[in-house]
């Protein structure tokens, strides 16, 4: 949908409702609020909801950055250590590759 | 503007089959809808299995269009919506989980448990927001062909040789009949749709620009428009005030209408679902529109296509270049056919002006070109290279 048309209540509603859907462990939906909504935040003149929307974005960015990390540090632990943990690695594992101990 | 997606999905789905094996390998199962197998002993009697599968597939769309047009007719709408809901949630978790599986196992990545959650959780979950409620333009064209891509790849692999292409064939026409004869099913819903007044029942489908409604505020637009809708001339007076010209637009928009028939199969498990089959009609949208929007120009020319059509063209691409022998020629003489096929398309459609079938010209000319190109200019190109002979 085009944010252009819509009311700034509604704008605001729907960055709200994007922000706390994102807390049903869905980073990218912080993804998609921040992006979306980055324009419309700090990038256009000052309107009414504006503070509150720039407040939700920011918070989004945070629950963002902090997923980042999250999933970034288990990655490398997993990749690393897969092969050392033995049992519990393979149990961990979608896929195994072939080949690589 | 219908180029860049159809290209994006063309090139998602050959660019799976070319590097993810799973999708051409054929491990014997088969679809409930395809009972029978087309490693017959004789040639004949293949091709007598694969007519009979043919007609099996056709059977079920037919009976799937004629469904939804009774639902619709009836004003059945929560059931299509549930349908519609219960299948784009299949096609989001379910194929989308096997396809990550697949590439994964091809690149040979290690994954565990709780990444690949995470990543199927969230593609699933924003996809369906996405589709089905409000989202970025942009992403929810995204999500549309990605899952045209995972249907169409799903269709590939399931799908024996010569079952497919006779699929193609008579899909094409069943569209032309379907929506230009005047008790065509599609027709009919475009009619009923006129009269009512009303969108058509958004069937999946693809559309290059949100249109936004101001008067539609009540009811849920699903942005998955893509049909072009043809100008039909203008409506009721009491629609020209409207900001946009997309309610005029959508009185008359049912050619954006496709039948849906969605096959989901659920090989690994046995349950069977059916899938939609969307159809597509082209229409343009007209741009009719009153002068106070200017500003509005882009989202007038919204061009819409049904999601079953990118399905299809992605299809008929696909097995071209998992089993052709002229593998890169063909699969680009196939692709160049289908974009002539839209263009001609959607030229016709500027000149009627109403809903049009947008399978039936590029699957022709895809068909055509397809066989003619494996079987007279690959083994050509193939003697001339043998040779060293340069022309």
């Amino acid at each position: 949908m085009n944010l252009e048309r819509v009311p700034n209540e509604e704008k605001l509603g729907l960055c709200r409702k994007y922000y706390l859907a994102g807390f049903a462990f869905l980073p990218f939906l912080w993804l998609v609020n921040v992006v979306w909504f980055f324009k419309e935040a700090f990038l256009k003149p000052v309107y009414t909801e504006q503070l509150q929307i720039q407040t939700y974005v920011k918070r989004s960015g945070l629950g963002l950055l902090f997923w980042v990390t999250v999933l970034t540090t288990w990655i490398t632990i997993f990749q690393h250590y897969r092969a050392e943990w033995g049992e519990v690695g393979d149990y961990l594992s979608f896929t195994i590759p072939l080949g690589i101990p | 503007m219908l180029f860049v997606p159809v290209t994006l999905c063309m090139v998602v789905v050959v660019a799976t089959i070319k590097s993810v094996s799973f999708y051409t390998q054929n491990d014997g199962q088969r679809l409930i809808y395809t009972p029978f197998p087309e490693d017959a002993v004789t040639l004949g009697q293949r091709a007598l299995n694969s007519v009979m599968n043919a007609g099996i597939m056709i059977t079920v769309i037919i009976v799937m269009t004629l469904v939804l047009v009774l639902l619709y007719k009836y004003r059945c709408y929560k059931v299509i919506q549930g349908w519609l809901f219960l299948s784009s949630l299949l096609l989001l978790f379910f194929f989308s989980y096997i396809y990550l599986k697949e590439v994964f196992k091809t690149y040979n990545v290690a994954i565990d448990y709780f990444t690949l959650a995470i990543i199927v959780w969230n593609f699933g979950v924003v996809g369906m927001m996405c589709i089905h409620w409000k989202g970025p333009l942009r992403l929810q064209q995204a999500y549309l062909i990605m899952i045209s891509a995972l249907m169409a790849l799903v269709f590939i692999k399931y799908l024996p040789e010569w079952t497919a292409w006779l699929i193609l064939a008579v899909i094409s026409v069943y569209d032309l009949l379907a929506v230009l004869c005047p008790k065509g099913p599609l027709r009919i819903l475009v009619e009923t749709a006129q009269e009512r007044n009303e969108p058509i029942f958004p069937a999946l489908i693809y559309s290059s620009t949100m249109v936004w409604l101001v008067n539609m505020a009540d009811t849920e637009w699903p942005p998955k428009r893509n049909s072009t809708e043809a100008a039909a001339p203008p409506p009721q007076p009491e629609e020209a005030p409207e900001d946009v010209a997309s309610p005029p637009a959508l009185s008359r928009d049912d050619g954006g209408f496709s039948s849906n028939w969605v096959n989901s199969q659920e090989h690994q498990l046995g349950p069977l679902q059916t899938t939609e089959d969307t159809r597509r009609e082209i229409q343009e949208m007209p741009s009719d529109r009153p002068p106070v929007e200017d500003d509005d120009d882009d989202e007038e020319r919204g061009v819409k296509l049904g999601l079953g059509d990118f399905i299809f063209y992605s299809m008929l691409v696909g097995k071209a270049s998992a089993t052709a022998s002229g593998d890169w020629n063909t699969t680009l003489a196939c692709f160049v056919a289908i974009l002539i096929g839209l263009c001609l398309t959607l030229l016709l459609l500027a000149i009627f002006k109403k809903a049009l079938p947008a399978l039936p010209i590029s699957i022709f000319f895809g068909l055509v070109f397809y066989f003619a190109t494996d079987n007279l200019v690959q083994p050509f190109m193939d003697r001339l290279a043998l040779h060293q002979f340069y022309i």
